[in-house]
């Protein structure tokens, strides 16, 4: 049998957890709503539930592969538009009409783009959970040209990141509600893992009438 | 710059007319995604459990769209399924092939676009995502469709013309076209122009493929410091990029460096290890480095690995066999003929091949009779036309020799000879032979023989051709031919010069089948050659100034 370090094997069980989380979230998404407040909520809350339990192991999963120095992105052209339209139609499966979903898209925003979709993804559709959970009424997705870079920027209308999140370095981030903190880590590690003619990623975060996210790739 | 609402353009896609085929070997995701898929209108949806299911399905009808989990079971992966689809000509380039995977870091591990599936979706995914992912694959596909028409009729100057509309007509498809453009370029042998384009990518952006594209034509241009230099950079980046080790390997083979060659492998199998291809070249390398245990361990793994894949030929058993004869242990090799009786016994070649390793085995064993019925019904296999990978061959001879049967021993050798004039590998086996039978002159004279006729009409031929002399040029190579006629560089270059002919004189049917039957030839003796797709352009040519058009087999 092989041989597997004791990380390696919890490595393995996120893994086939993560499956198995991901298999019932596809189920759960397969039931029809009702149209009652109790079964519809429900359901909701159980999807919601299981996709961010989801995120949680993936993001465990690449932590210990950052831990192990194994995360490379590997960058093609992909389209932003394209990207806009997974988010937008993802945060839309998500809120299921309980909260609005806009997207905006600058006039800049050029056909193609260098970057590793998936890690790309991963670091938004986090970001997106987020503002779900967090929203009063509604969130945006924006794709733009900001600085020289492609900007997704993920805004909501909460209150806010608290200060521990704005004014302290990825190190010393405090765990959200709900969650470990681990989204954001990520979402930045992803951002400056890519490089273009030495220029590297950014995540920037700030308050603008709610919590905004911002991912910047070079 | 200003923000504006985010529209999509109206999409005309019907995927009621669509027949989709899902394969997971995990019932619960082949049902869930059979279910996300019929939630989006397509109502044909077959599903399969395992590659060789697939393989079966594939046959018998035609899909637009295969969603195919990466993972498994114990058999081939995904990646391998793939690679076996396009080998055997089962799907064509318009099929939407999208890899299912459980995570994204591992298994990207592709390099070619010919042999990459479409896209990669990481479990889980929504039905919204899938059907995204589908439409924009569907667009594409049709972006490209002249050309993968001109690419899959062997049009390739005109499936480049096509790509270079794409890149005028749709700036979202640049960098596909590219990507395709190059890959047709180094199949042209059109190295320095794959270097220019590779480096136009480069510019925009490092990605991986592209800087890989780039090592693949300055290694073909025999700039192999430059490409070995840049492989490493890219491994560095990028270590998962399997495909990068498979061409430092063979960089390294162009440096004369086997050993190199071998660790690098090495490294590309501890990542992907399923692929036949590698294992198969892995061993080779490991038997010329004089690392039998690491050659039996590669051999094994095509087997294992292998099993029911099309790049596994009777010689691969020949290969292990042989391996565990050298390591002193015959009774191995004849318990995995024992495992493999039922694949080899199936077809000539494999009852060829289980007969030299008998032989070779019962010699080693010291049972001289059982050596000798083995011997037997190898030469009454030969006689009647079967033949297999020269390295079986020459075991054969060697297992001759050593019991004196030095007649049919020199007649393998010369056979062998005649059809490898120019490998240095298998020629050096052969004299190795002679010596350990001490028979070194006797050898010097088989060789000498049997490759001083191969090389004068080759040569000559060659020579008649570059003096506009190609009627006479025709000749010697046709001889040449019917000499080595399974030499796959005689065969290429009589393909070469009744294309001159034809160019220079005019149509002759027969003669241009004849290179027709010739490339084939070559191709099955000497797959995705460098020169063959040079070739087959060559030929399209010269068919179409004739008038002569006609879909690829």
């Amino acid at each position: 049998m092989m041989q597997l370090d004791s990380s390696a094997m919890y490595a393995a069980l996120m893994h086939e957890l993560k499956n198995n989380l991901g298999l019932l979230t596809m189920t759960l998404d397969a039931i029809p709503m009702n149209g009652t407040v109790e079964h519809d909520g429900r359901v909701d809350d159980a999807r919601l539930l299981c996709q961010r339990s989801v995120d949680r192991l993936q993001q465990a999963l690449l932590s210990y592969k950052a831990m192990n120095k194994e995360l490379h992105p590997v960058p093609d052209a992909y389209s932003p538009l394209e990207i806009l339209r997974d988010l937008r139609d993802t945060a839309m499966s998500l809120a299921r009409g309980r909260l609005s979903v806009d997207t905006l898209v600058g006039d800049q925003v050029p056909p193609i783009w260098f970057f590793d979709r998936s890690l790309v993804e991963m670091a938004l559709m986090n970001a997106i959970h987020n503002s779900l959970a967090h929203a009063g009424t509604g969130i945006r997705i924006e794709a733009d040209m900001v600085d020289g870079c492609l900007a997704f920027t993920v805004r909501d209308d909460s209150a806010g990141y608290p200060d521990s999140i704005l004014g302290l370095g990825p190190a010393e981030e405090k765990p959200g509600k709900g969650g470990t903190g681990l989204g954001l880590k990520f979402a930045r590690l992803i951002a400056e893992a890519h490089e273009n003619r030495g220029r590297l990623g950014e995540l920037r975060l700030f308050n603008d009438q709610g919590a905004v996210f911002r991912f910047l790739l070079p | 710059m200003s923000l504006i609402p985010f529209q999509e353009t109206e999409k005309t896609l019907n995927y009621g007319t669509l027949r989709a085929l899902v394969v997971d070997d995990y019932p619960g995701m082949r049902s869930a995604l059979k279910m996300t898929l019929s939630n989006f209108g397509i109502t044909r949806i077959d599903l399969a459990t395992s590659a060789s299911e697939v393989l079966f399905k594939v046959g018998n009808n035609d899909y637009n769209v295969i969603l195919c989990d990466f993972n498994l079971g114990e058999g081939r992966d995904g990646q391998q399924l793939l690679e076996e689809l396009r080998h055997r000509g089962l799907i064509k380039l318009d099929t939407v092939f999208i890899m299912v995977t459980a995570e994204s870091l591992y298994e990207k591990v592709v390099a070619t676009a010919e042999l990459a599936p479409d896209d990669y979706m990481i479990k889980p995914f929504s039905a919204e995502i899938m059907r995204n992912r589908m439409e924009s694959i569907l667009l594409r596909k049709f972006a490209f469709s002249k050309v993968y028409r001109a690419y899959e009729n062997n049009f390739l100057d005109e499936a480049l013309e096509a790509c270079d509309q794409v890149i005028l007509e749709n700036p979202r498809y640049v960098v596909d076209a590219l990507r395709f453009k190059g890959e047709v370029l180094n199949a042209l042998g059109r190295f320095d122009e794959a270097e220019a384009l590779y480096k136009q990518v480069i510019n925009m952006r490092a990605i991986p493929w592209a800087r890989l594209g780039l090592a693949k034509a300055l290694h073909m241009q025999n700039k192999e410091e430059a490409a070995e230099e840049l492989l490493h950079d890219i491994l560095d980046q990028t270590p998962e990029l399997v495909a990068a080790y498979d061409l430092l390997a063979d960089v390294r083979i162009t440096k004369k460096d086997p050993e190199g060659a071998q660790a690098a492998l090495k490294q590309g199998v501890q990542i992907s290890g399923k692929t036949v291809r590698r294992q198969q070249k892995l061993g080779e390398l490991a038997v010329e480095n004089g690392d039998l245990a690491t050659a039996r361990e590669a051999f094994t793994a095509v087997l294992e690995k292998g099993q029911h894949s099309v790049f596994v030929t009777p010689a691969d058993f020949g290969n292990l066999c042989r391996v565990q004869v050298d390591q002193g242990d015959p009774a191995a090799a004849l318990e995995t003929l024992k495992r493999s009786k039922a694949v080899l016994q199936v077809s000539p070649e494999g009852r060829l091949v289980n007969a030299v390793v008998q032989g070779m085995a019962h010699t080693k064993a010291g049972r001289s009779e059982e050596a000798h019925r083995a011997m037997d019904e190898a030469t009454r296999l030969r006689r009647e036309g079967v033949r297999v990978d020269e390295r079986v061959m020459l075991d054969l001879a060697g297992t001759c020799m050593t019991h004196g049967r030095h007649e049919e021993a020199d007649a393998i050798v010369s056979e062998v000879a005649r059809n490898a004039h120019d490998s240095e590998t298998l020629l050096a086996k052969a004299r190795k032979l002679y010596e350990e039978a001490g028979r070194k002159e006797a050898g010097d004279q088989v060789l000498k023989e049997a490759t001083a006729d191969v090389r004068k009409l080759n040569n000559e031929g060659v020579i008649l051709a570059r003096k506009g002399e190609y009627k006479a040029a025709v000749d010697k190579l046709l001889t040449a031919c019917r000499v080595a006629p399974f030499n796959p560089r005689i065969l290429m270059n009589g393909v070469w010069i009744i294309l001159k002919y034809l160019e220079e004189t005019g149509m002759d049917h027969d003669l241009l089948n004849e290179a027709t039957r010739l490339l084939g030839e070559a191709d099955k003796l000497s797959p995705g050659h460098a020169r063959i797709a040079g070739l087959r352009t060559q030929m399209k040519d010269v068919e179409s100034r004739f008038g002569i058009r006609r879909r690829a087999p």
